[in-house]
């Protein structure tokens, strides 16, 4: 997967983006089912789609009342393909596919004109008239959506009709079981005749209809890009989102950007995301940070937000702008491999192979979070250093976090996520000494998880230590590990 | 058809209701006469709706081949059916809705005859779904909404559904009249069980039921709430709730046979204290479950009363034998004190 299997959307929180979408009708739905991210050579229709979702965004502040009116008829509207289908393949159509056809028809003409009102200038949203249709299928001209066989369609049909009318009544007025078994026998007959007319005159319906089956099909189409853009432009609204600027250099920036689900649930526990800003270009950039710094969390939501602007969403951003990418790949220690029977770092090495591969043929985004944690600091800290510097060679565009010291280099940008550097060391310590049972939870409410970038005088902060005090390790051990930091300085 | 015959019309006993659903007792016990002796007295009185409860297969009656009777109906008769049988139908017919119901026999059509003649019936098999067919029905004109039912599905004869039922016995129930009339009666019993009438109870179980499965009330009017899944498993935790200070277990869903015994075994402390169910037609408990129950001092009432309007009768069964029919009748009008016809036989 170029763009990230379903287990990945699940962790990046694509999938809560994606059930957030209010889509009513089953052709919006399907839509959704063959999302696709556009390709590089496709940057005008990924332009094309997020002017439309801007235009629509625009025309639902002005429109409350129409796309009130539209999203009462998807509720509204039930899925024909198959009518449409059987149609095409000249099978006959019965009497409930043709109401439902017809109702789908009526129901279209009113979508029509909310759609006019709106004067939105989308082409693949244009709905094709149906008054044909309408016509074949309401020949008494009443306008109500109910359907059956028609006596004006025949007269043949008509007469029958008129004669099994006569026999029911004489049924009805008949004072003998006999004389009521007789006349059943005889309406028997002109039943059979009355359904033999009817079945002709469904043939010629259905091949009346299967004329305009290309008409219905594009449609049916339009529906479901309507809704699904419509349900876009919610989503957009409703958490603020921005439309990205499509570049064509390889340079990634995101400014304020969040991830709705990782806020939805910090918000649960009354806490508060703290947006994303970074700048990334071609090559490597590293983020370092202490344990509980929230690195993933910066991972997840650059990933989130590239994706679905690769996809012609509006992103979670104050502002955002970024390429077509070819690929993103992202790397976790939380990648199942169990099935596989391989280890995580096992795990790690075979994906990493694959995101290699990608990117000396095509250029993308690369995230590798944490990568090589699960084995042996020493070899882990080489093998990330080397892998940083490998990707610094190519266009593509990789983001690694780690908590190793000293993985960046002079050729890469260097992130570091805030921490406890500026807090009140002692202030702190002496918070946590009165309520010791929610230590972590203070310590979180201080962390800072902005990202700023280090220059060369920056000093790495030791907040692992940092933390081990405040959390109460044992002084002695705390004691120990000064001095072997000290050594090292 | 058969010829009407001189009995007293169902049709205006059951008229002042909004809905009705006809159970039978049994397989070919003339629940399809009676719905037919109905449908022909309400001719050109009335718009009706028509339905019935999904099919198991019960109406494919390989065991005794019998020609079942078919329903016939009258121009304007709206019906709810399933697009299978809809298309077995032989009425000429509009289409109104399709609702968005499936059911094994095809999406539930819902559509208004322009002619007599005869129709095929299968509706939801889900009790909610049920009431959202009535509602349509009802929509689209029927001043009456006629159920055909089953008494094995007898919980869609539930007051929420519709508002009174009439229930259809016969001798295709057992080759023993005594047992036929026995069980009928029981059933009768079931179904018209004493509604609780204390309003602050009621309150407090309507709470029970819009928010869990089983409540327990205790004398001053508090309320406990049981954390069980189903009411059907749910009799150890119901043992260990009762005390001195219960008076009412309220249980949504069916109080089975077996939550019964269970209780009855494992405590006594139910004696005094009230089993308040929906309805009738969620109690399935054989005669002598409830017998031992009420003897022992346990007490079941319901919230909301199910309307028996009448039993209908047939003397005949299909596998080859027949009660005297006065003796039938008789048996059955001296144990039940609700009105007994029979629609077979005339009386």
């Amino acid at each position: 997967m170029k763009f990230l299997d379903k287990q990945q959307r699940e962790q990046i929180g694509f999938s809560f983006v994606m059930d957030k979408l209010g889509i009513t009708t089953t052709y919006g739905l399907e839509e959704r089912k063959n999302i696709m991210p556009f390709k590089t050579s496709e940057i005008d229709k990924l332009n094309h789609e997020l002017n439309s979702l801007d235009s629509i965004i625009k025309s639902m502040n002005s429109h409350i009342e129409e796309y009130n009116g539209i999203g009462r008829i998807f509720c509204k509207l039930k899925d024909i393909r198959n009518s449409i289908k059987r149609c095409s393949e000249n099978k006959i159509l019965d009497e409930i596919e043709l109401y439902e056809i017809k109702y789908f028809s009526i129901l279209v003409t009113e979508l029509k004109i909310f759609l006019e009102k709106l004067h939105l200038d989308i082409e693949e949203i244009q709905l094709n008239s149906l008054e044909e249709i309408i016509s074949i299928l309401d020949p008494q001209r009443n306008g109500i959506s109910t359907f059956y066989i028609y006596d004006e369609y025949s007269n043949t049909l008509k007469n029958t009709r008129e004669k099994k009318k006569q026999k029911e009544k004489e049924i009805f007025a008949a004072t003998s079981e006999e004389e009521v078994t007789k006349l059943k026998k005889q309406r028997l007959d002109l039943v059979i005749d009355e359904e033999a007319e009817e079945l002709y005159i469904r043939k010629e319906l259905t091949l009346q209809i299967s004329k305009e089956a290309g008409s219905i099909k594009q449609n049916i189409k339009a529906i479901g890009r309507l809704d699904f853009l419509i349900a876009k432009a919610n989503l957009a609204i409703a958490y603020n989102g921005t439309r990205p600027d499509i570049c064509s250099e390889m340079k990634i920036y995101l400014s304020h950007s969040f991830n709705p689900e990782i806020k939805e649930i910090l918000e649960r526990g009354k806490k508060v995301f703290t947006p994303v800003s970074i700048e990334l270009f071609s090559g490597t950039t590293i983020i370092t940070g202490a344990n509980m710094g929230g690195k993933s969390v910066t991972l997840k939501t650059i990933v989130l937000n590239l994706l679905l602007g690769q996809m012609g969403f509006f992103v979670f951003a104050k502002s955002a702008q970024f390429p077509i990418l070819d690929f993103i790949h992202f790397v976790s220690d939380d990648m199942q491999s169990i099935s596989k029977g391989l280890s995580t770092f096992g795990a790690e090495i075979i994906k990493l192979k694959e995101v290699v591969e990608c990117a000396k043929k095509e250029n993308g985004f690369i995230a590798l979070d944490e990568f090589a944690r699960g084995t042996n600091p020493k070899e882990g800290y080489y093998l990330v250093k080397s892998l940083s510097k490998y990707l610094t060679k190519f266009h593509s565009v990789s983001l690694i976090s780690t908590h190793y010291d000293g993985v960046a280099q002079d050729n890469m940008e260097h992130y570091q996520v805030m921490g406890l550097k500026n807090v009140d060391f002692n202030a702190l310590k002496c918070k946590i000494d009165l309520n010791k049972t929610h230590s972590v939870e203070i310590i979180q409410e201080y962390m800072e998880y902005k990202l700023e970038k280090v220059s060369k005088e920056n000093k790495v902060p030791k907040d692992a230590l940092n933390i081990a005090v405040l959390l109460g390790l044992e002084k002695e051990i705390v004691d120990i590990a000064k001095s072997f930091y000290n050594e090292e300085d | 058809m058969k010829k009407i015959h001189s009995i007293p019309s169902i049709f205006n006993m059951i008229k002042k209701y909004d809905s009705i659903s006809i159970i039978g007792m049994n397989k070919n016990v003339g629940k399809t006469t009676t719905l037919n002796h109905i449908l022909s007295e309400a001719r050109g009185k009335i718009t009706l709706g028509l339905t019935s409860i999904g099919r198991d297969g019960e109406e494919t009656d390989l065991v005794t081949a019998t020609e079942k009777p078919r329903i016939y109906i009258e121009q304007g008769t709206i019906i709810a059916t399933a697009k299978q049988c809809l298309l077995n139908s032989d009425i000429t017919r509009e289409i109104l809705k399709t609702t968005g119901f499936n059911t094994p026999m095809g999406e539930i059509i819902i559509c208004r005859a322009l002619s007599d003649g005869y129709v095929d019936l299968a509706g939801p098999s889900v009790n909610s779904y049920m009431t959202l067919i009535c509602d349509e029905l009802k929509r689209f004109g029927s001043k009456l909404v006629i159920v055909d039912g089953a008494i094995s599905r007898k919980t869609f004869a539930a007051p929420s559904i519709t508002s009174a039922t009439i229930l259809s016995t016969g001798a295709a129930l057992s080759r023993s009249m005594v047992k036929v009339i026995e069980e009928t009666s029981h059933t009768v019993n079931l179904l018209s069980t004493e509604n609780e009438e204390d309003r602050s109870v009621l309150k407090i179980a309507n709470e029970v039921l819009s928010n869990g499965r089983i409540g327990i009330i205790h004398r001053d009017n508090t309320l406990k709430m049981l954390d069980v899944l189903t009411s059907l498993e749910s009799s150890k935790e119901i043992v260990e709730g009762l005390d001195e200070s219960t008076s009412h277990v309220v249980i949504k869903g069916v109080l089975s046979d077996k939550l019964v015994q269970d209780i009855m075994t494992a405590t006594n402390k139910y004696k005094g204290v009230t089993f308040l169910v929906e309805d009738g037609t969620k109690l399935f408990l054989t005669r002598d479950t409830l017998y031992k129950f009420k003897k022992q001092g346990g007490i079941i009432k319901t919230i909301d009363k199910v309307n028996i309007v009448c039993v209908t009768s047939n003397p005949k069964s299909p596998y080859g034998y027949e009660f005297d029919k006065h003796l039938f009748l008789d048996g059955l009008r001296s144990n039940l004190n609700i009105p007994v016809f029979d629609v077979i036989g005339g009386e």
